[in-house]
Order: C-alpha cells, then structure tokens, then sequence
C-alpha cells in the first residue's frame, strides 16, 4: 500500500463512520424507550426477591428523576384466600364520572394525552342496547330523566381472551383473580387490545404526561407505577390499594355508594352478600364465556 | 492493443469502492438531515386541562350530626330550645290541600319525603315532647346519632343492606383484620327532609381529539 492509498482509504473510513455515528444518533433517544437495565431485566415471574428490591429502587430513581418526588414503590402478592369481585348498582349510578378521575389521580394515567379506565356509558331506560350507549353526554346535571348510566371497566375475566392472546406472557391472571400487565416486558403489539371485547385496554401512544403535582407516589409494580411510551395499560383494581387491604379508589369517591368491591371468598363480604340477595342481572357480554368478576346488579 | 476485458479480481475491487463511496455520501446525507432536523420535530401535544379537584373529593354529600359533634362544629342549629318552649310541642299548621305550611324560621327544609306528600307530619320522625330526639314510628325515642335506627323503622330492607355494607357508602379497608373502615351514615348522603339524592354536576367527558361533527341536518323538502 502506497502512501496515497493509505491517505485516501483511511479519510473515506473516517468519514464513514463518522456518518454512521451521525446517522445513528437518534438512537440516542432511545433512553426514553429503554435502558440497559430494563433491557435485561428478567421476566417478572423469574426474578428473586433481590433482583427485584433492585428492580424497586431503579423504578423508585427513574420516578424522582423524572418528577422530582421520591415515591413509596412495592411488589404487592396477592393474599391467600381472596378472590376479588367487584358488585356494581345500576340504580344508584347517577353518572358523575367522579370515578373516572379519581381512577385517573390515583393511578398515574397520562393526562395528555388523555387515558382513563373507565367509560361511562349512558344508555335510554328499558333496554341495554349497548349500540345505544353514548359516553360523552355533557348535561347540565346528571342523572337525567330516562336514561340510566353504566360504567364499563376491565372486568377481570375469569377467562380472560388478553391474556389468551399476548405473545410474550406480559399479562396474565393472578390468584386472587386480577389480570396484571408487566409493562416492562409488554412490546406493544396491542393484540390484548383488539381481545378485550369491553374496550378495558389503554395504549400509551406517546411519553405519558403526569403533572408532577398530581402524580401518586403509592406505587405498585404490577399497579400504577408510570408507564412508558408503546405500553398497554388497564384496570388492576388499584393493586396497589387492594393488595394491602384498602377499597380502590372508585369506591371510595362514588357519591351515591353504587360501587361495591371485597373478597368473594368471605361469605361476610357486601359482595357475597350482594351474589346471594341481590338480582344480580348480567355480567357484561355474557354470552362470550369471558366470566367476569365484575358484577352489575339492581336494587329492589 | 489487448481488447480483454479486466480480469475479475480487479472488477470487482472497483465496484466495491464505488458502492462503498455511494454509502459513504448516503450516510453524510442522513446525518446532515438529521443535524439539521429537516423534517422538523413532531407537533407537542396541546395538554388537556386537568380536571377539578372538586371531582376528585370523597366528601360526602352532606355533613351529619355525628359528624358536626365529632368535629366540635356550631350546633346552635340544633339548639331547639333557644326558641321553642320545653313541655310545650310545637303545633303544625296545614294549607287546605294539607301540605304542611313550613314556617319561615325553617325555611331551609323542603318538605318532600315520600313522593306522594304523606310524610309531612314533623313528628313521624321528631319526638314532639322533647325535640332534641327522634322517635320511631312505635314510640321509641333515639338520638340525633343513632338516626339510621329510626329511617330502618320504615326502610327495613335498606336498612339491612347497609348493615353489611351493601348499601350506602363504605371507605378505608375492605380486609378489616388490616385497617379501619368508615361507613357513613342514611344522613351523610340522604337529606332527612327530602331524601332523594341530589342531581350533581358530572366531571367532563373523555376529551374529544377533534370537535364532534355534525351531522348534516335534513330539512322537510329535502327530498
């Protein structure tokens, strides 16, 4: 090799992989997307109590990194003995969408754009014709005359068709009856979207947007702890409630006490009370084979 | 002159380089596209107003007399005998359809319990001989606190319902071995005098990305 081809070849290399390095360099957002410690991070149902203490904590500096506040992060079990079972009264809802967002606060979900688990459906009395449900009336004051509302969250299936259905087992079922997503190993393929035959199922689109002075600190892994962009994210019952005792909070903010939630196992429970007393008319789609956990019922 | 083409070794070598000098110009025209943004960043998102904390609020409708006591609050409301005379019931006065005519110093209550007006004797529910008491229907006189006892006197499967928890509300622990539970009372969400339960505001609807179209209206003649 002469000096001049030495000179020549080395300049088109440089320059080369300088290019590369350049065009390449949107991976350099990639960091919103991934880090190298989610990247191998094992699967939710592999890792040792150590690994996810660590886990815990990365989740818990990612938190305060991004929003400045130290949060309380924990991997909740369920409880031996529980089933969980939510009941809800159909004649007490008087659709003020108070539980929509107090869903919203208590579990992180982006507010723009805008995601919610629950929808409440408006429907005309005497019938429920699902086609004719309406889930943006704006009235001055609710509830309105001749119509009834009915909100519609995950339902918890006992057969649930997302879970059938995910490629790479990031959501699944657990014992006390709540259908979980790791959104550390979901793709974003969205299969469990178009399943879900409720519409229970929330795409994150972009980078959700929490506004740091309503963001909950009381996080859960499998729960509400923030979610990233290309994640599916639902209704967990508020885990990071439930699995430590608490009503979720749904429940808890419903004006007209139509939402009822507790441990079906336990033959004290409302909900058992509300199975065996009550007409309990429908779980949603019945017809499906999904078996619900969520319960609509009527008084009287 | 030899008229052979090029023996294959060197062909070759010469197309490699120009394929490697085109990727070369293809990669500095990416990065400059990329340095200089050509194609410009994506639109940010115009943020959606955040809801009313009003929305967010587990208060109850309304305050009970247990929890104006609990909270040390002016009860002077409930000071009957600052007006009324002891030992002496008050009388109730009745228009010619026999509604019960309110009188202006408890023109605050709207008499409407029952849909048809037949509970409107003050004295189903207030003991008239002491009326810092309720009494039931069969005589039995209760505190201002204990008032679900006198509404189950009537409303005996309601009653029941809310003994379990199934009606009304219920906030804290549903695994009572962990936490506390408060259930509220008839009167933290029914008003006495008029129970039904009040119409509210509803928070807003899921925000709509684009405003609803509408549709094309028909006229009569349009046919």
């Amino acid at each position: 090799m002469n000096r001049r081809s030495f000179l020549r070849t080395s300049a088109v290399l440089a320059s080369g992989l300088a290019a590369l390095a350049a065009s390449l360099s949107p991976l350099r957002d990639l960091g919103d997307y991934t880090t190298l410690d989610r990247f191998v991070q094992k699967y939710y149902k592999e890792l040792t109590p150590e690994e996810m203490d660590k886990v815990l904590k990365r989740i818990a500096a990612d938190v305060e990194r991004d929003y400045g506040i130290r949060p309380h992060v924990r991997d909740l079990k369920p409880m031996d003995g529980v089933q969980f079972v939510y009941a809800l009264n159909l004649t007490r809802c008087i659709g003020c969408r108070k539980c929509v967002h107090a869903c919203v606060n208590e579990n992180n979900q982006s507010r723009t754009p805008e995601i919610q688990y629950i929808r409440v459906l408006r429907m005309p009395n005497g019938s429920l014709d699902i086609d004719k449900a309406d889930h943006n009336y704006a009235p001055e004051s609710v509830p309105e005359k001749g119509h009834f509302y009915m909100p519609v969250q995950c339902q918890q299936c006992k057969n649930p068709p997302c879970v059938k259905v995910c490629p790479v087992h990031a959501t699944w079922q657990e014992t006390d009856g709540i259908t979980v997503i790791d959104y550390d190993w979901c793709i974003g393929c969205r299969y469990c979207e178009a399943a879900c035959p409720y519409w229970a199922r929330r795409f994150n689109f972009t980078k959700p947007q929490i506004p740091r002075e309503r963001l909950n600190p009381e996080m859960a892994y499998l729960g509400n702890r923030p979610r990233r962009q290309g994640v599916m994210e639902k209704c967990h019952f508020c885990i990071q409630r439930t699995r430590a005792g608490r009503y979720p909070a749904c429940v808890e903010v419903c004006p007209a006490g139509a939402r009822k939630f507790g441990n079906v196992l336990d033959p004290n429970s409302e909900v058992s009370y509300i199975l065996r007393t009550k007409r309990v008319f429908i779980q949603l789609k019945e017809e499906l084979g999904t078996s619900p956990r969520f319960f609509y019922y009527f008084d009287v | 002159m030899d008229e052979r083409p090029l023996p294959a070794g060197p062909r070759n070598r010469a197309r490699t380089a120009w394929v490697l000098r085109g990727l070369v110009v293809v990669f500095l025209g990416l990065a400059a596209a990329f340095l200089l943004k050509i194609w410009g960043q994506p639109a940010p998102l115009t943020p959606i107003p955040l809801v009313d904390r009003s929305f967010l609020d587990t208060a109850t409708v309304r305050r009970s007399y247990a929890d104006l006591v609990a909270a040390k609050e002016d009860l002077s409301d409930f000071d009957c005998y600052g007006c009324h005379e002891k030992g002496k019931p008050p009388v109730l006065r009745y228009d010619a359809s026999h509604n019960l005519i309110v009188p202006p110093e408890h023109s605050d209550i709207v008499m409407g319990h029952g849909e048809h007006g037949r509970n409107n004797n003050c004295f189903n529910c207030h003991d008239e001989t002491n009326l810092t008491l309720l009494q039931t229907k069969d005589g039995k006189a209760l505190k201002f606190q204990d008032s679900p006892q006198l509404c189950g006197s009537c409303h005996g499967p309601t009653f029941e319902d809310w003994e379990v928890g199934a009606h009304g509300r219920i906030s804290g622990y549903w695994n009572r071995q962990l936490g506390p539970h408060k259930q509220q009372q008839c009167v933290n969400c029914h008003n006495p005098h008029s129970p039904k339960f009040p119409s509210r505001k509803p928070a807003p609807g899921p925000h709509l990305l684009r405003p609803p179209f509408a549709l094309p209206t028909q006229t009569a003649d349009a046919n």
